[in-house]
């Protein structure tokens, strides 16, 4: 028996000069395309989600690779949509993992940017009122409000993107909903220092 | 808390998604959103998170694709050396545990009939004195199975080992 049939193909592939490629779910070109289409509401998302940029930028590199890896990816002719909830699970996913292990809390830690001035920019104002209500929020529903109103989710893709039961996605996204509305009208009476300055980092120093 | 539902509640979100609220619904549905507390709710949540992803997806400061491609060949790649490297590994144990369990049932049948090692490397220093007969005893393996010689036998325990080595490596790897 030759060894060529013994040995599993990765090793065949490894072992010859002419090395081919190691199949990945989508070739160079069409996840060039899928990156440039999806990445920035996929950071949005991490950015907006966790209120820390540097850790949105990990997060998504992370993703994309963990994308790319993965076995059960969907292929190109699934379709983007497919390929883009699964990502948004897989980040979902790291940041859930992310929060899980323990914190530094050192002021060291914190970037200069951190207690920068917002600009007034419009789009900024979006920031500067969601911002400190949404950083008091529970992370679980920063999630599932991100995944409705920003990307316009359906609760079954939310539930799929978090791995909730679709059937409790309706009751926590009113309850959600209800209680950042509140924040948003009262941001005043609410919202702690801490958050606007959280948000405040997240606009400065990122404005192309 | 209660959970309310308004029936303009879809209406409006249709309108929200597509962008066209409030220039193009009706002055009945803005009435309704002015003082529904779930639709005006709706609006409000919808409009601050529209806003701000607007808002963030141009402060995006992203890598190029190609250095994630390239980084998830490399995974890929050393992950697939890793689950080559786990069976040959597991084949090497059993060989090895197999060899080991041959010496060691050697050496009692060795002690249980007398030890002649001393004999044999005294015998061994001597010119043409080195003989393998020397080392095993007349009652050992031979006697439990007569018609084998010991040139067949070790040859067989050999064998034994390498093929068990090769048949746990193709079973590890096909799992």
């Amino acid at each position: 028996m030759p060894w060529e049939l013994i040995l599993p193909s990765e090793l065949n592939s490894l072992a010859g000069e002419a090395q081919p490629a190691i199949q990945l779910p989508m070739d160079n070109d069409a996840f060039a395309g899928f990156y440039e289409r999806s990445a920035r509401s996929l950071w949005a998302y991490l950015a907006r989600v966790s209120g820390d940029a540097a850790l949105a930028d990990d997060l998504v590199q992370e993703s994309y690779v963990r994308f790319l890896c993965a076995t059960g990816s969907p292929s190109v002719a699934e379709g983007e949509v497919a390929s883009r909830r699964y990502l948004f699970r897989i980040a979902t996913n790291l940041l859930r993992d992310h929060w899980r292990r323990p914190k530094s809390s050192s002021i060291d830690d914190i970037p200069e940017e951190f207690f920068a001035c917002a600009d007034g920019s419009g789009q900024s104002d979006s920031l500067a009122m969601l911002g400190p209500a949404l950083a008091l929020m529970r992370p679980r529903d920063r999630q599932i409000l991100w995944l409705a109103y920003a990307e316009g989710y359906s609760h079954r893709e939310i539930a799929e993107v978090t791995g909730l039961a679709t059937a409790s996605i309706r009751l926590l996204l009113f309850r959600a909903r209800r209680k950042i509305a509140h924040l948003l009208r009262n941001p005043v009476q609410s919202a702690p220092k801490g958050a606007a300055n959280e948000m405040n980092h997240l606009n400065a120093g990122r404005q192309p | 808390m209660t959970f309310r539902s308004c029936p303009h509640e879809s209406e409006i979100k249709a309108l929200l998604e597509r962008g066209h609220w409030p220039n193009a619904s009706t002055a009945e549905l803005r009435t309704n959103a002015a003082s529904c507390r779930v639709c005006s709710d709706l609006v409000l949540v919808t409009q601050a998170f529209r806003g701000a992803r607007a808002a963030s997806v141009n402060a995006a400061n992203l890598n190029t694709p190609g250095v994630l491609w390239w980084r998830a060949q490399l995974r890929r790649r050393n992950e697939a050396i890793a689950r080559m490297s786990k069976p040959i590994l597991g084949a090497q144990v059993f060989a090895l545990s197999i060899t080991l369990l041959t010496a060691v049932g050697l050496v009692i049948s060795q002690a249980k009939h007398g030890l002649h090692w001393l004999s044999w490397f005294g015998d061994a220093q001597q010119p043409g004195g080195f003989r393998l007969d020397s080392l095993w005893p007349s009652a050992g393996l031979t006697s439990i199975l007569p018609n084998w010689n010991l040139g067949l036998l070790i040859p067989a325990l050999a064998m034994l080992a390498l093929l068990g080595g090769v048949v746990l490596y193709l079973a590890s790897e096909k799992q």
